[in-house]
């Protein structure tokens, strides 16, 4: 019997061994992926060139509505954006006296001439709005605010109609003239751009936030992983390797630009450089932590 | 697309070669002569747009032929049943159109829908129809910004101007090149300050190379309305009623001869010798 328990012992040990370095091996394959999908979520971040808060696009929106409705005196103003899934716009910013009302309103595309504007991707003024079956005058009744004059322009970025900026009665003047349109344009291209950066820095804290929940998720062990990255994400804007990589990715773009064959050569060189530097025996080699 | 042709060689072989008629001197060229009792009765326009209400006073209650077409599940879809306009944009053209020339026959073609995305390549369609449909001049108050159908309305626009077949096209109203608008084939339009509806401009610098009015302009709209509004949209269907009229009494003009006799008609281009005298002496007299 002795004997027995003796094995019995022993064979706990081993399992007890063998589910350690399953562990083990689980988490260092973890580790590994999630490395991936960080670097994933850095190139996104590189290569788009997003490195503002999320806080600060809202702001810069915010700015640039106020700033066109000064420049172009205006009394109120709006800036929508597309929802392509629901085919709506909604607003994003709106500044003057009826600006809470109007925020929880969703405006199908194709209605009222921020609607219009969207779908024609071509800027729009009115100056006889009460008259006019374009305004979307379910709205005006509503919050009890008809404009007299409106000028309305797309924000287009890479071809697409991503929103509408949109002033409310021209102040010293029965209409917005075609000068106001082409300043509106510019400010309409700010914020298209603004919004793109958003819509991306978005996408990379979402990517990111997955990436740690999912790693977080794995057991408890992990959790020095995690701060580090939590702390190199928070750190992202100073980090020095990073925006060494966002220039290194910006030349790469530029060459890009100037066509495939120069992209072509830029990568071979690249690889080029990469095999070789693999191919030389690093003095470093031996230092590498065993894990 | 690319048709195979007869050696290029052949039509002047002399045993086929064909005798055409000149047109008059540019002296000549007065608004009676190009346009004088012409009600653009006869010209087949097509208007590439959100649709035509044929009900509406301007349009003066006849549309002569529809067709709207939409992205499908398999592909593109045409439907030549009679429809509305979904905005009254492409009313506002027509009732433009029919100011200028009362007489001209109708073709809504409704490109613009209610939804985004898929508009290039319908718009193309819409411009295809046109050419294989006999159209005589479109109006394109619409253009597309995006890169991706620069080579296939390129190849239309081409296309069409082999044809004698007038597209007249609004230029962008925003700082960004818009097509078919820039290209060389077409008859580009953006809007002057004026009111007077024969008064267009030539411009020496293209892509846009004439002006007509379109700003603070009273226009149809849906629901048998009227709005004051601004846009190159609306500058373009003035010249295209102007092609009509045209076109009434001189069937068969080239693309290159139209744009002669609006460039002799244009406000802003007088005889050398009169260069001298005040250029506000001349504007209105057209």
């Amino acid at each position: 019997m002795p004997e027995g328990n003796e094995d019995l012992t022993e064979a706990r040990r081993t399992i007890q061994e063998q589910q350690q370095e399953i562990e083990r091996l689980r988490r260092r394959h973890s580790d590994e992926r999630f490395a991936e999908d960080l670097r994933d979520a850095l190139t996104l971040a590189a290569t788009t060139g997003a490195i503002a808060a999320p806080s600060q696009h809202s702001v810069l929106l915010q700015s640039i509505v106020e700033t066109a409705a000064r420049v172009i005196p205006s009394d109120a103003a709006s800036l929508f954006l597309v929802d392509a899934d629901a085919q709506e716009l909604i607003f994003e910013i709106a500044l003057g006296q009826k600006a809470e009302e109007v925020k929880s309103f969703r405006v199908p595309l194709g209605h009222g001439i921020a609607g219009l504007v969207a779908v024609s991707g071509q800027p729009m003024t009115v100056s006889d709005v009460e008259r006019d079956p374009r305004h979307a005058s379910d709205i005006s009744v509503r919050i009890g605010y008809t404009p007299r004059s409106i000028l309305c322009c797309p924000l287009v970025y890479n071809d697409q109609v991503v929103g509408v900026l949109e002033l409310l009665d021209r102040r010293g003047a029965s209409a917005y003239s075609p000068a106001d349109i082409d300043l509106l344009w510019h400010f309409a291209n700010q914020a298209a751009i603004a919004l793109e950066q958003s819509q991306t820095y978005r996408n990379l804290t979402r990517i990111i936030t997955t990436v740690m929940e999912n790693a977080g998720q794995t057991d408890g062990t992990q959790g020095g992983f995690t701060r580090r990255t939590e702390s190199f994400v928070r750190n992202l804007e100073e980090d020095q390797v990073y925006r060494r990589s966002l220039a290194l990715a910006d030349l790469v773009r530029e060459i890009a630009w100037k066509g495939e064959d120069e992209l072509a050569l830029c990568e071979q060189v690249l690889r080029a450089f990469a095999h070789y530097l693999s191919a030389r025996t690093s003095p470093m080699a031996g230092l590498e932590a065993d894990p | 697309m690319i048709e195979p042709r007869p050696a290029y060689s052949d039509p002047f072989d002399p045993e086929v070669l064909r005798t055409l008629d000149r047109i008059d001197g540019v002296e000549d060229i007065s608004p009676e002569w190009a346009w004088g009792n012409s009600t653009g009765r006869g010209v087949r326009v097509a208007v590439i747009d959100s649709g035509v209400d044929a009900g509406h006073p301007a349009v003066g209650g006849h549309v002569e032929g529809y067709v709207a077409i939409t992205e499908g599940a398999d592909g593109l879809v045409y439907d030549d049943a009679p429809h509305e306009d979904v905005f009254g944009h492409g009313t506002a053209c027509a009732g433009i159109i029919r100011s200028l020339a009362p007489e001209c026959e109708i073709y809504s073609v409704r490109v613009l829908g209610r939804r985004l995305g898929g508009r290039g390549n319908v718009f193309a369609a819409g411009i295809r129809w046109a050419l294989e449909n006999g159209m005589n001049v479109c109006n394109l108050s619409l253009g597309t910004t995006k890169q991706a159908f620069y080579e296939t309305l390129h190849e239309l626009a081409d296309l069409a101007y082999f044809r004698n077949t007038m597209l007249v096209t609004a230029a962008n109203n925003m700082p960004t090149p818009s097509f078919p608008s820039v290209y060389a084939s077409v008859i580009a339009v953006a809007a002057h300050a004026g009111h007077d509806p024969y008064l267009f401009y030539y411009n020496p610098e293209p892509p846009v190379e004439f002006g007509a009015p379109g700003i603070e302009v009273r226009v149809a709209w849906s629901e048998g309305g009227y709005v004051t509004t601004t846009g190159n949209s609306f500058a373009a269907p003035h010249i295209t009623g102007i092609v009509a009229k045209i076109l009434g009494k001189h069937p068969n003009l080239t693309v290159f001869q139209m744009k002669g006799i609006l460039h002799a008609l244009a406000a802003n281009v007088v005889p050398a010798h009169d260069r001298l005298q005040p250029l506000d002496e001349h504007v209105g007299e057209k």
